[in-house]
C-alpha cells in the first residue's frame, strides 16, 4: 500500500510546484504538505527514493505504526487530489473570462481605419491653399525691400552731405561728443567714396574736424576745464586718432615738476607746522602756509585723479609718482627730526603728510600708498623715539659737564651740589617730557597712529631700557672707568674731576630709586599692553634689571671715586716713603708736611662728600670741647703703647710677634674692609681707611733707624686727632694707626719711641703753626 | 665669600714675605719660604706636602744670615735657590745650595754658590728662566737689570750684559717670559717695561703706574697680567699693549701679586694686602665676546670671575706660589708668617 501512494504523492507534488509557478503559491497547502512531509524524510525531495523510503519505514516501524502510516497517508493523497482538482477549475475559469476579453476587444477595433483616411485627406487640403497664397504675395514683398533699401542709402548721403554743416553747428554749440561721433560714422564713407563724389563734402567736414581737434586740445590742456570736460576731451581725442600718448606724456611731466613744489623741507617744516596752528585759530583767514600746501596737494591729487580716469593705462606712472611724494615726505621728515624736534611738531607734520597721503589715497587706491607710508611712517617714528631718547642722554650728560669748566670752585663751592641738582632735575624732567610726548604720539588718532600704537608702546617700553643702559654705560665712560673704544675719548675723559664721579654714583642711586621706579609706573599707567609680537621675549622694559644695572653701576661709580681719591692720596704717601732715606733720617723736629696734604685731600674728600651724599644714619656724638679731651686720650694710649714698646723691646722677638699675634687676637680682626655705603661718613671713612693701610704697608717696605720710626710715631700721633674728627669708625681708625706704628716698629733697627712730652710738644707746636697759618691766610 | 678653612697651616716663626714652589722636585709638593726679620735669625723653611696631602711637613730648616726679601728656587735643581736679602742698610743677592744629607745634620748650613754682588742699589728680585735648564739668571735693582751667567760646578756668577732703566723708573719687580728666553717684563713706576736680552734693550711697555706683580701665562703667549695698587687686576695682549683685554676688580685694598696656573688656562691667583686670595678664571673667550657684550651681561660675568675669595688670613698675604706638579694646589704666605695650602679642585669643574 505504502508503495502505491509514494507515486500517488509524487504526482500531486509535481502539480503543485507546476501551478505555483504560475500562481502565487497557496501557502496554506503548501505548508501543510511540507510540515506533515518533514517528518519524514524529504518526501516533496527530488531527490526522494520511494524504495529506500519504504524499506527504511518498514524495518523502523511496527504493523500498528505502519497501518497507521497508511491510512495517514490516505488521506494526505485525498487531500491533495481535491486541491488538484480545485486548481484546475479556477484555471479554466480564468481561461475563459480571458477568451471572452479578447472577444471585445476584436468588435471595437474594427471601423477606426476609415476615420483615419478622412484626416489625412483634410490636411492635404490645407497645405496646397496655404502654398498658393505665398505665391501670389511673393512679388510684391520682394518690391517693398527694394524700396526700403533705396530709402536707407539716400538717407547716408544725404547724412553725408549734412555733415559739414552738422559739425559746424556742433562747434558752435561745443558738442564735440556728437561731432566725433557723426564724424567715424560717416568715416568709412568718406575713405571709400572721399576722392570722388564726396570730394567737397569731405575736405568741408574734415577742415571742421581740424578745428574740433585742436579745440579738444586747449580743452585738455586748460586746467580751468571740469576733470569731466577733460576726460572727454581726451576720450574723443583717441577716438579721433590724434596720438595722445606724447600728449599724456607732457602732461605728466608737468605733474612731476609740480612735486616739487609739494615738498615740505626741513627748513620749512617748522613754519609749516606754526602756520597750521594759527590758521586754526583764524579760521583760515590768513592762507598760511599749510594752508597752501593743502591746497597744493589737494590739487595735485585731483590732477591726479584726472589722469587716472583721462589716461587709464597710466596708472603705473602715478603711483610712481605718489609713492615718490610719499617717500620724499618722509625722507624730509627723516631729515627734519635731525634736529631737535618737540613731538607736537612731529605729529603736526605727521598729520600733514599723513592728510596728503590720504587725499592720495583716495584718488590711487592700488597704489598702496597708506601700507607704503604706514611702513615709512613706522621707520621715521622709530627714529624719532631713538633720537628723543639719544636727546635725553645729550641733555644729561650736558647738564653734567657744564659745571666742569671750572675745576677749583668745585672744591670750595656748592658746584657738585648744583650738578646734582641740575642733573637730576635734568634726568626727571626730561623722562617726564618724554613721556608727556610720547603721550602726546599715542593720544594722536589719525589713521595710521592707531595702527601703529602697539608698536609704539614697544619702542617706547624698549626705547627706555636702552636709554638706561646706554645711559649706565655713558656714566661708566664718563667716570673714565671703562675706557671707551675710542682711544682719544678715553684719554679726554680721565681728567674728569673726581667729584664729578661721585655726582654720578649719586645720580645713578637717584635713577634706581626715584626715577625707574617713577618710570615704571608711567609705562604701567599708558604704555602697557603693546602687540605681542613686541613681548615675544618678555616686556622690554624690565625695570627690575636696570634698578640692577644701576645698583651695580652706582656702587662701581662709589669704588671708583674712592679709588681715585686714594690713589691721589697713595701719590702723597708714596713720595714720602721713597724720598728720604730711612735708616739715615735725623731726628724727628716737626711734624712732617705730608701730613697736611694728605689732611687736606681729606677736607677735600669731605667737602665733596657733603654736597653731594646725605648724612648716615649713625652719628656719633660732637666732643664739646675737641682739643683738650683729644690730648688727653691720645697721650694715655701713646704711654701705653710706648709701654709695649719698651717691653717688647727688652723680650725676644719671637714674643714679640706673639703679642702683637695675641693682641690683634683680643682685639678681635677689626673690620677693616667694610662695605661702603651712601652716607658722608662710609665714604670718608673708607677713604681714610685705604689710606691709612697703604700706609702701614708703606711702612713696612722700608727699613728705619730709631729716629726714622721716631717721625712716623710723631707723624701718626699728630693724625690721630683730626682723623677722628671726620671718620665715624673711631676703632677701626685707632687700630689702623696703632698697626703702622706697630708696622715701623717691626721694621726698625733700634725702636726707642719718642717721649710723650716731646710728642706733646712738637704736636702742638704744628698745631700753633697751622693755627696761625690759617689766621695768615683767611684775612687775604 | 665663603671663609673656610680649609687649607693646610704652617707657622713660620717670624714675618716673612717671599715663598717659592720647588719646581724641580718631581716626587714631592715642596715649596720654600723664608723669613723676614730685622733683628732675629732668619730662617729657610723646606716645606713638603705630605702624600695623602693633608699635612704640611717641615723637611728642612736652614738659617739664613739676613732678611729675605725674595726667594725663587731653582727650575732645574731642587736643591738650588736663589733669595734676595738685606741686612737693613743694604741689599744683597745670593744663590744658594742646600746641603746634601740635610736630614742628618743637625743644624745644617746653606751653602752658598754665588753672590750677585755688581749691585748698587736696592735689589728687587732674581729671576730663573721658568720654563727649563738654563744657565742664565737675572737680577734687578731698581736702575739696572744684569744678565749673570751661572756656572754651578765652578760656583761662580758672571755679570754677562746689564743694562740701565734710568733713574726714573725705579724698577721694582718682573717676570720671565716662560715662552721666549730673551724676553723679560720689568715693572717701573709708571711704566711696565719689556727687554729684549740680547740686545739689552726696551721693547716695548704698557703705560701703567704702580705695578705690583706681573705674570706671564704659561698656556698663551701674548697674555700678560698685571696687579696694581688701586686698580685691580689686568689682562693684557702684548701685541695691542695699549688697552687691557680684561679688567678683574682684584682686593679691597692693594693687589699685591698674581700668578697664573701653570697648567690650567685663565684661572688665575692674587693676593693683596686686604688679607685675602682671590681665586679667578678669566677664561679666553669671554675676552674675545666682551665688547659685543651688553653691559649687563658682562656685569654678570664679573661676578662669576671670582670663583673664590680665601679670607682665612690675619695680615697682608704676599707670598704666593703655584705648585706646579699638582697645578690645583697653591700656597700663601700672609705677613705674619702663615703659610697656607689650599687646593682649588673644587672650582675646577666649573671652569668648563
Amino acid at each position: 500500500m505504502a508503495t502505491e501512494a509514494a507515486p500517488m504523492d509524487e504526482k500531486a507534488k509535481r502539480m503543485r510546484d507546476l501551478l505555483s509557478s504560475f500562481y502565487a503559491p497557496d501557502p496554506s497547502i503548501s505548508t501543510g504538505g511540507s510540515s506533515i512531509n518533514a517528518s519524514f524524510d524529504n518526501i516533496n525531495s527530488t531527490s526522494f527514493d520511494a524504495d529506500q523510503y519504504m524499506d527504511l519505514m518498514i524495518k523502523k516501524s511496527n504493523m500498528e505504526v505502519l497501518l497507521q502510516r497508511h491510512v495517514q497517508m490516505a488521506a494526505e493523497i485525498k487531500n491533495l487530489d481535491t486541491d488538484l482538482q480545485m486548481l484546475v477549475y479556477e484555471n479554466y475559469n480564468k481561461f475563459i473570462s480571458a477568451t471572452d476579453t479578447i472577444k471585445r476587444m476584436k468588435s471595437n477595433i474594427f471601423g477606426m481605419e476609415g476615420n483615419m483616411d478622412q484626416l489625412l485627406q483634410k490636411i492635404m487640403s490645407v497645405q496646397s491653399r496655404s502654398d498658393g497664397v505665398n505665391t501670389s504675395l511673393f512679388e510684391k514683398r520682394e518690391h517693398i525691400e527694394k524700396l526700403h533699401r533705396t530709402r536707407n542709402l539716400l538717407r547716408k548721403v544725404q547724412f553725408i552731405y549734412d555733415l559739414p554743416a552738422r559739425l559746424q553747428k556742433c562747434i558752435k554749440s561745443e558738442a564735440y561728443g556728437d561731432a566725433v561721433r557723426f564724424y567715424t560714422g560717416a568715416m568709412p564713407i568718406l575713405k571709400v567714396y572721399g576722392d570722388t563724389s564726396f570730394q567737397e563734402c569731405r575736405r568741408a567736414s574734415e577742415e571742421a574736424i581740424e578745428i574740433i581737434i585742436k579745440n579738444l586740445q586747449t580743452k585738455l590742456f586748460s586746467d580751468s576745464e571740469s576733470i569731466q570736460a577733460r576726460a572727454e576731451a581726451a576720450v574723443l581725442l583717441k577716438q579721433l586718432d590724434v596720438p595722445v600718448d606724447s600728449l599724456k606724456a607732457r602732461l605728466l611731466e608737468k605733474l612731476e615738476q609740480s612735486l616739487d613744489g609739494l615738498q615740505i623741507k626741513p627748513e620749512d617744516a617748522s613754519k609749516l607746522v606754526e602756520h597750521n596752528d594759527s590758521s586754526k585759530d583764524e579760521e583760515s583767514n590768513n592762507q598760511g602756509p599749510a594752508k597752501i600746501h593743502e591746497d597744493a596737494v589737494r590739487g595735485f591729487s585731483e590732477a591726479m585723479r584726472a589722469y587716472r580716469e583721462i589716461f587709464p593705462d597710466s596708472e603705473e606712472r602715478l603711483f610712481k609718482l605718489a609713492r615718490a611724494l610719499t617717500t620724499m615726505h618722509f625722507e624730509n621728515m627723516e631729515l627734519y627730526i635731525k634736529k631737535r624736534v618737540s613731538a607736537a611738531d612731529f605729529l603736526g607734520i605727521f598729520r600733514i603728510i599723513w592728510e596728503d597721503v590720504v587725499l592720495m589715497d583716495e584718488v590711487l587706491p592700488e597704489a598702496a600708498l597708506s601700507d607704503l607710508s604706514a611702513e615709512a611712517a613706522q621707520v621715521t617714528l622709530k627714529q624719532f623715539v631713538a633720537r628723543t631718547f639719544s636727546n635725553l642722554q645729550q641733555d644729561i650728560s650736558d647738564t653734567l659737564l657744564k659745571f666742569d669748566i671750572n675745576q677749583k670752585e668745585i672744591v670750595d663751592g656748592e658746584v657738585l651740589k648744583v650738578v646734582l641738582e641740575a642733573s637730576r632735575k635734568a634726568v626727571l624732567q626730561g623722562t617726564a617730557d618724554i613721556f608727556q610726548e610720547f603721550r602726546q604720539l599715542l593720544d594722536e588718532s589719525s589713521g595710521i597712529f592707531v595702527k601703529m600704537k602697539d608698536f609704539l608702546v614697544g619702542w617706547v617700553q624698549k626705547g627706555f631700557q636702552d636709554f638706561f643702559r646706554s645711559l649706565d654705560a655713558h656714566f661708566l665712560v664718563l667716570s673714565g672707568k671703562t675706557s671707551s673704544s675710542n682711544e682719544t675719548e678715553g684719554k679726554s675723559s680721565e681728567k674728569i674731576h673726581a667729584g664729578l664721579i661721585l655726582v654720578l654714583a649719586q645720580l645713578s642711586v637717584f635713577i634706581e630709586q626715584k626715577v625707574i621706579p617713577r618710570i615704571t609706573e608711567e609705562i604701567a599707567a599708558s604704555f602697557s599692553g603693546g602687540n605681542s609680537q613686541a613681548f615675544e621675549n618678555g616686556p622690554a622694559f624690565i625695570p627690575g634689571e636696570l634698578c640692577r644695572v644701576f645698583h651695580a653701576a652706582s656702587e662701581k661709580l662709589l669704588q671708583h671715586y674712592i679709588d681715585t681719591r686714594t690713589q691721589k692720596i697713595s701719590v702723597v704717601l708714596r713720595k714720602r716713603f721713597k724720598t728720604p732715606n730711612w735708616i739715615k733720617h735725623k731726628e724727628p723736629r716737626e711734624v712732617h708736611m705730608f701730613v697736611d696734604m694728605f689732611l687736606q685731600q681729606l677736607e677735600e674728600v669731605g667737602k665733596e662728600v657733603k654736597q653731594i651724599l646725605p648724612q648716615g644714619t649713625f652719628r656719633k656724638h660732637k666732643r664739646s670741647d675737641s682739643n683738650g679731651s683729644n690730648t688727653t686720650t691720645s697721650s694715655r694710649s701713646n704711654t701705653l703703647h710706648s709701654d709695649k714698646m719698651a717691653r717688647s723691646n727688652s723680650q725676644r722677638a719671637r714674643s714679640q710677634l706673639f703679642e702683637t699675634h695675641l693682641a690683634k687676637l683680643f682685639k678681635q680682626k677689626v673690620e677693616i674692609f667694610t662695605k661702603v655705603e651712601f652716607t658722608q661718613e662710609s665714604v670718608v671713612t673708607t677713604v681714610v681707611k685705604l689710606c691709612l693701610k697703604s700706609l702701614q704697608e708703606y711702612v713696612r717696605l722700608q727699613t728705619f733707624n730709631r729716629s726714622g720710626f721716631q717721625q712716623i710715631q710723631l707723624d701718626i700721633q699728630f693724625l690721630k686727632a683730626p682723623l677722628k674728627e671726620t671718620v665715624e669708625d673711631e676703632a677701626a681708625i685707632d687700630f689702623l694707626l696703632d698697626e703702622v706704628i706697630v708696622a715701623a716698629s717691626e721694621r726698625c733697627l733700634d725702636v726707642i719711641p719718642l717721649e710723650p712730652p716731646i710728642l706733646d710738644k712738637l704736636i702742638q707746636a704744628k698745631l700753633a703753626k697751622s693755627k696761625e697759618h690759617n689766621n695768615n691766610t683767611v684775612p687775604s | 665669600m665663603q671663609g673656610g678653612s680649609s687649607g693646610i697651616g704652617y707657622g713660620l716663626k717670624y714675618q716673612a714675605r717671599c715663598i717659592s714652589d720647588v719646581k724641580a722636585d718631581t716626587d714631592y709638593t715642596s715649596f720654600l719660604t723664608g723669613t723676614l726679620s730685622l733683628k732675629e735669625e732668619n730662617e729657610v723653611h723646606l716645606l713638603r706636602l705630605s702624600s695623602g696631602g693633608t699635612e704640611l711637613v717641615c723637611e728642612g730648616l736652614f738659617s739664613h744670615p739676613n732678611e729675605i726679601w725674595d726667594l725663587a728656587s731653582c727650575p732645574f735643581d731642587q736643591r738650588i735657590f736663589s733669595t734676595v736679602f738685606s741686612t737693613g742698610e743694604s741689599f744683597g743677592a745670593a744663590i744658594w745650595q742646600i746641603p746634601e744629607l740635610y736630614g742628618q745634620l743637625s743644624s745644617p748650613q746653606l751653602e752658598r754658590v754665588a753672590s750677585l754682588d755688581a749691585h748698587v742699589g736696592k735689589i728687587n728680585c732674581v729671576l730663573w728662566w721658568p720654563s727649563g735648564r738654563c744657565d742664565k739668571l737675572i737680577s734687578m735693582d731698581e736702575q739696572n737689570i744684569f744678565l749673570w751667567n751661572l756656572d754651578c760646578s765652578k760656583k761662580s756668577a758672571e755679570v754677562q750684559s746689564k743694562d740701565s732703566a734710568g733713574m726714573l723708573h725705579s724698577l721694582s719687580g718682573g717676570a720671565w717670559s716662560p715662552h721666549d728666553v730673551n724676553a723679560v717684563a720689568a715693572t717701573g713706576e709708571s711704566s711696565v717695561q719689556f727687554w729684549d736680552l740680547r740686545t739689552m734693550k726696551k721693547v716695548n711697555s704698557i703705560e701703567r703706574a704702580h705695578v705690583r706683580g706681573v705674570d706671564y701665562s704659561p698656556k698663551r703667549e701674548h697674555t700678560f697680567i698685571t696687579a696694581e695698587d688701586e686698580s685691580g687686576i689686568h689682562i693684557w695682549d702684548l701685541r695691542k699693549a695699549k688697552v687691557p683685554v680684561q679688567s678683574l676688580p682684584g682686593h679691597t685694598h692693594w693687589t699685591w701679586s698674581v700668578k697664573c696656573n701653570p697648567e690650567y688656562d685663565g684661572l688665575i691667583l692674587s693676593a693683596g694686602t686686604d688679607s685675602a686670595v682671590n681665586l679667578w678664571y678669566a677664561s679666553s673667550s669671554s675676552t674675545d665676546e666682551k665688547a659685543s657684550e651688553s653691559p649687563v651681561a658682562s656685569t654678570r660675568q664679573r661676578v662669576n670671575l671670582l670663583l673664590n675669595s680665601y679670607t682665612d688670613y690675619e695680615d697682608s698675604v704676599y707670598g704666593l706660589a703655584w705648585s706646579s706638579r699638582e697645578p690645583w694646589v697653591f700656597a700663601s704666605l700672609s705677613y705674619d708668617g702663615r703659610v697656607v695650602i689650599e687646593s682649588v679642585k673644587p672650582f675646577l669643574p666649573r671652569l668648563k
